[in-house]
């Protein structure tokens, strides 16, 4: 053969080493309250167009995603985060 | 009439940075004032940040954020709201109860303190990136602007 057939990979087990994170960032931190104030945290759930990450993406809670949409929608209105970029 | 009585209320004022560069004093007497209608106790009162706001309010792409804590009486805020809506000096303003917030919210350090804190790179002011990028692109609209600095 011209060619070395790859040896087979292995499939990946993810359930070995890393456990899939049971919470999301904030309920971790046991944040209860996002404040609108606090942009660093807040632009990093943001895309680069200022929309908003799904919950999917970020990786919230129902009930953190919504603080997080609250918190973003203040900052907006304070001009601290851009509506739309 | 309901009598819940007082509340400990946050504001963040937007000021106009000119006009809190050029008259500090006065610049906070108009939010004492206005917080004077409601009868509120200031319980404190602070310059949270400096910074270049993230789109234009009243042709101003920079604003002064002054943050206060006030104790009031419940029935007050609207006839709070409503000075400020009269007045031309505070460019945005957002009060909140601070019954979900705990005294670590209430303390934690402003962007202007950690600014002078930490050393120049580092600070989380230009790394909010986001708000600053859109400015290259927006220049050309800004002649009709700066005239006020
Ligand atoms: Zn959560």
């Amino acid at each position: 053969m011209a060619f070395k057939k790859k040896p087979m990979q292995r499939k990946k087990r993810f359930n070995t080493g890393i456990r899939e994170q049971s919470q999301c960032r904030f309920c971790r931190e046991k944040i209860d309250y996002v404040d609108y104030k606090d942009i660093p945290t807040l632009s990093k759930l943001l895309t680069n167009r200022g929309k908003i990450f799904s919950r999917k993406r970020s990786g919230n809670c129902a009930s953190c995603q919504r603080k997080v949409k609250f918190a973003i929608k203040r900052a907006r209105y304070m001009s601290l985060l851009p509506y739309s970029l | 009439m309901g009598t819940i009585g007082k509340r400990v209320y946050e504001a963040l004022f937007l000021m106009d940075t000119a006009m809190a560069a050029a008259d500090w004093d006065g610049t906070l007497k108009v939010i004492e004032t206005v917080l004077s209608r409601g009868e509120a106790e200031i319980l404190s009162i602070r310059k949270w940040d400096e910074r270049k706001l993230a789109y234009d309010i009243d042709g101003k792409g920079r604003g002064t954020y002054i943050l206060v804590y006030f104790r009031m009486d419940t029935q007050k805020v609207t006839v709070v709201e409503r000075a400020i809506w009269l007045s031309e000096k505070i460019m945005r303003v957002m009060i909140l109860r601070t019954d979900r917030m705990t005294q670590a919210d209430m303390d934690r350090p402003t962007p202007i303190v950690l600014a002078e804190t930490m050393p120049a790179g580092v600070d989380g002011v230009p790394a909010g990136i986001a708000p600053s990028a859109p400015s290259a692109p927006m220049a050309p609209m800004a002649p009709a602007a700066p005239s006020p600095n």
